[in-house]
């Protein structure tokens, strides 16, 4: 065969062009660590996603230390959860799976990004380093409303950031003079404990208790409430544990205007 | 009328055979073009890539991160 | 050495040569165009109304409209391009017509009925008379489903090409009888390589439509496996692409040093070039699949390295192709170290179009480059970098060089002259103009996150966050370029059409293509040892897909867990958009 000497030299350049390139990729996949979604998280039947142990409840999950897990199901048009927080300087794994057709889990103006194949799960492990905003979106094609499908991920700041959930259960109505409670069930989603203080703040008057609650534990409040001491009328009660809030209404009738309704 | 085909064979003038011919314009055009690929291919990948994190990590990191 | 064809036809059209066939090719000509005019025109929608510009259509049909842009462009204007130019290439290189012109025209016919029942059943989409429904893009990634009838025609259209290669490999093989020891001419050579991939590609996705989604959307079996169904499609889905380009870079091999005035700069080296496009086109597929989950990361890096191999040819070819460019330059009197590139004749359309598309083909090859790295794939995935790297290869490198070649054929085909050179100057130059703009914002746009195939890519909760410039900007030059493309579109059409009116002209130029500074005779003869190269590019496509498609089907099963068909649409109601997803077939 008859090659010219130029063409025997690029032939040599291509070649290193192209070890270049393998050798880049590479670098990335050992030297900043970067690995491909794999079938590392298995398959899943994507009928059985609600009794599934990882989805069946969706959400972050706190493993311990600076680890987190979201679990993620995508949907024709929607994230379940469709907004997530995690703390900065923490590693977090995503799992996401597909409850119909393909969509991807895509978080804009970074590199996590994949594809969400239904009957697979993708796993991705991510480290937030700073707090931020951003906005995740579907980049497969997924029906007719596929350009509705978005969701947000907020990196908050690490002292900003807890699990803990609010739950209060308290009546509507109640005649003055009658005793009644507020219930508040306060649960904390970290491995660590958690200690600080819960206030209830109904009209003029304020209750605080301190309370200490386990790793994934929860505690549950009960606020006895002075109906004389407030009088008739409506009145606003808010349930604050942390930057957490619940609130709600309380009547306080005339005798006559009824029992207590607990609803 | 003129059409192109005809007009290239009227053009020609001189005949270059193999033996005799250089690309050497070619192997120019070549060089420019490897290194743009070289360059960008960095700046792609160093600046836009690395640069866009956080990005997806392996177990891998923290062997690689204590070695 | 100097091709024989060019003595015995000197003066002879392909017309006067070969009358029955030039028919066909003809006709699959302008099937080819009328594809490029009704796809074009849908691409300028979708710009318009991703943009927001100018929004005429529902962003729910916006997918239907997609799906035909993508099928009739990517699918229909190529192939019917490709099989016009290679029954064109293999008669006029072995100097006879095809063994039984009536077969001719039956693959053409069954790619026609193939494409009307594809096109009709897209259309179901948007037009309620029409009780079908395609809104599946041109990957039919299942579960979506689509109308039967999208499957069969696609069916159809793809075994009508594999009639046509038959056909091409009959012809050859009736040749070959008469020349036992001749070596394959070039182009002969190029069109049989390019087949024998289109064979072992196709099988893919021949096996997941007639095993899995028909029989699935027929409701003959009630499941898929999608991510068997979806490795499938790539397996075919990669090798389509070096399909499309096959005649391009033929063009660019046998007639671009022809019409630079000069000869291909190797014969040898074009052939290497094609084998290693049958060796390496196939088992390359997964790098569309770097994002997905269910495939291990192993399997991933073995297709990218096999991936930035098959760089090579393309490199190869740049330097092949520019070199004969130089040559024909020079001949013509060019000199200097780059001086050269005034003598090129930059005034014929035929010559500027595929010079052109082969600049754009090099930007085209570093966005690709880009594609191909397995892990910077999470920057570009899905997002308008895609789009805008593969308008520069299929949308512009093949289509381009298409068009331009046009601009010689329909001539060669007719016997009618070129109604307009200069509009087709101005023509290749404003889709250069126009794709500049569309592709490179395109690009940019995907660096900051723009998710393709998306009718509003402008979201409630957050905004897109440009390094350099701004979406608005980027949006304008995507608009412009979107239009400047449309008007290209319209010139050439035009052009086709007034050259079909014109009168008989017999000083058309004769059916010849480029000879070669170094001919067959200084290759090995075992590289037109077409069974040796089969089996090999078998065996590697053994090697590379075994173990995914194992691993696929042992976690998923083959016909997967219960997964049913969705045509997802958003009732009239648009409060109810959530509860509006139904199962059309459970
Ligand atoms: C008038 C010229 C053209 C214009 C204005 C145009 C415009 C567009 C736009 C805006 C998209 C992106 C849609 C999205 O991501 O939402 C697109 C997609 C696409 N275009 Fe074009 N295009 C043109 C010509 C072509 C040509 C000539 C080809 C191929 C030969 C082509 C092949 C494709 C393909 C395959 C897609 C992807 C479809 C999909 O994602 O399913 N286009 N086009
Ligand atoms: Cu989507
Ligand atoms: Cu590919």
């Amino acid at each position: 065969m008859n090659i010219h000497t130029y063409e025997k030299a690029w032939l040599v350049a291509a070649m290193v062009l192209i070890v270049g390139f393998i050798a880049t990729i590479t670098y990335g996949a050992v030297g900043p660590g970067i690995a491909m979604i794999d079938d590392d998280a298995g398959s899943i039947d994507p009928n059985e996603i609600s009794d599934h142990e990882r989805f069946g409840e969706t959400g972050v999950e706190h493993l311990g230390g600076n680890e987190y897990e979201v679990n993620v199901v995508a949907q024709a048009w929607a994230y379940s959860p469709s907004e997530i927080e995690v703390p900065a300087g923490s590693e977090v794994t995503f799992y996401v799976t597909s409850r119909d057709v393909t969509h991807s889990f895509t978080v804009v103006g970074t590199n996590v990004n994949t594809m969400v194949v239904p009957g697979q799960i993708s796993e991705m492990t991510v480290q937030f380093d700073e707090p931020g905003e951003y906005g995740i979106l579907c980049n497969e094609y997924c029906g007719e409303g596929h350009h509705t499908m978005e969701g947000l991920l907020t990196v908050v700041p690490e002292d900003e950031f807890d699990l803990t959930e609010l739950s209060t259960d308290a009546p509507r109505e109640v005649e003055v003079g009658n005793e009644t409670t507020i219930n508040a069930t306060v649960s904390n989603g970290m491995q660590d404990g958690l200690e600080t203080t819960a206030t209830l703040e109904i009209g003029e008057q304020q209750y605080e208790r301190d309370v200490t609650i386990d790793g994934e534990g929860s505690a549950e409040l009960t606020f006895d409430v002075d109906t004389d001491a407030l009088g008739e009328g409506e009145h606003d009660w808010t349930f604050t544990v942390d930057d957490h809030e619940e609130s709600g209404t309380l009547s306080v009738v005339s005798e006559t205007d009824g029992g207590d309704t607990n609803e | 009328m003129a059409s192109a085909t005809e007009q290239r064979e009227t053009d020609q003038v001189h005949e270059i055979g193999h033996e005799e011919y250089d690309p050497i314009g070619t192997a120019i055009l070549i060089g420019i073009y490897f290194l743009i690929l070289v360059l960008l291919w960095l700046f792609m990948y160093f600046v836009e890539f690395l640069g866009n994190g956080p990005t997806v990590v392996g177990a891998l990191l923290t062997v690689v991160g204590l070695a | 050495m100097e091709v024989t064809r060019m003595s015995s036809t000197a003066g002879q059209t392909y017309l006067d040569q070969f009358p029955a066939e030039a028919k066909v090719i003809k006709a699959a000509f302008w099937s080819s165009f009328m594809a490029l005019a009704i796809g074009g025109l849908l691409g300028l929608v979708q710009a318009l109304h991703r943009t927001d510009v100018l929004r005429f259509i529902d962003s729910a049909d916006y997918y239907t409209v997609l799906t035909a842009h993508g099928v009739l462009l990517a699918i229909t204007f190529t192939i019917f391009f490709l099989v016009g130019i290679f029954t064109w290439a293999v008669t006029t290189s072995l100097d006879r017509g095809v063994v039984d012109i009536r077969f001719t025209w039956a693959w053409y016919i069954m790619m026609v009925v193939g494409t009307i029942l594809v096109g009709v059943s897209i259309l179901g989409g948007v037009v309620d008379a029409i009780p079908t429904n395609a809104d599946v893009l041109f990957t039919f990634y299942a579960p979506l489903q689509a109308h039967p009838a999208f499957y069969v025609g696609l069916v159809l259209f793809v075994v009508g090409s594999w009639l046509a290669g038959a056909d091409w490999f009959r012809t050859w093989w009736a040749w070959r009888k008469e020349n036992p020891d001749e070596r394959i001419p070039l182009p002969t050579f190029m069109a049989l390589t390019t087949t024998l991939f289109w064979y072992l590609c196709t099988l893919g996705v021949a096996l997941s439509i007639l095993v899995f989604l028909l029989p699935w959307s027929l409701g003959i079996v009630d499941s898929v496996n999608p991510l068997l169904t979806r490795t499938l499609f790539w397996y075919f889905g990669h090798a389509v692409v070096y399909f499309w380009l096959m005649p391009a870079y033929m063009m660019w091999y046998i007639m671009l040093p022809k019409l630079s005035g000069g000869k291909l700069f190797s014969d040898p080296l074009a052939r290497v070039v094609f084998v290693l496009f049958l060796l390496l086109s196939t088992p390359v597929g997964i790098h569309h699949q770097y994002l997905d989950p269910g495939i291990a990361e192993g399997y991933k890096f073995i297709a990218m390295t096999n991936t930035m191999f098959l760089l090579l040819p393309s490199l190869l070819t740049a330097f092949t192709v520019v070199a004969s460019m130089e040559h024909g330059a020079r001949q013509r009197g060019g000199t200097g170290y780059l001086g050269w590139l005034k003598a090129l004749p930059w005034r014929d359309p035929v010559f500027t179009g595929m010079a052109l598309a082969g600049l754009m083909f090099a930007a085209a090859g570093f966005s690709g480059m880009i594609n191909a790295g397995m892990n910077i794939n999470y920057l570009v995935h899905n997002t308008w970098w895609v789009v805008g790297h593969f308008h520069l290869t299929v949308g512009t490198a093949v289509a381009l060089t298409f068009m331009a070649a046009a601009y010689w054929f329909i001539p060669q085909v007719t016997g009618k002259e070129l109604w307009s050179r200069r509009l087709a100057l101005g023509q290749v130059l404003v889709w250069f103009v126009g794709m500049t703009f569309m592709s490179n914002a395109m690009h940019r746009s995907g660096l900051f996150g723009m998710p393709r195939r998306t009718a509003e890519p402008q979201y409630q909760g957050f905004d897109f966050e440009p390094a350099v410039g701004t979406v608005g900007e980027i949006n304008a030059q995507v608009a412009l370029g979107a239009v400047l493309l449309t008007v290209a579109l319209a010139m050439f059409l035009l052009n086709m059409v007034m050259t079909s009116f014109n009168d008989d002209s017999d000083s058309l130029p004769a059916n010849t293509y480029a000879g070669t500074l170094s001919g067959p005779e200084d290759s090995p003869a075992v590289l037109d040892n077409l069974k040796l190269w089969t089996a090999i590019a078998v065996v590697l496509v053994i090697v590379g897909y075994t173990l995914p498609l194992a691993s696929i089907v042992d976690s998923g099963g083959l016909f997967g867990p219960d997964i049913g068909g969705f045509q997802l649409a958003i009732e009239t109601d648009p409060a109810l958009v959530l509860e509006s997803v139904r199962e059309v077939m459970p």
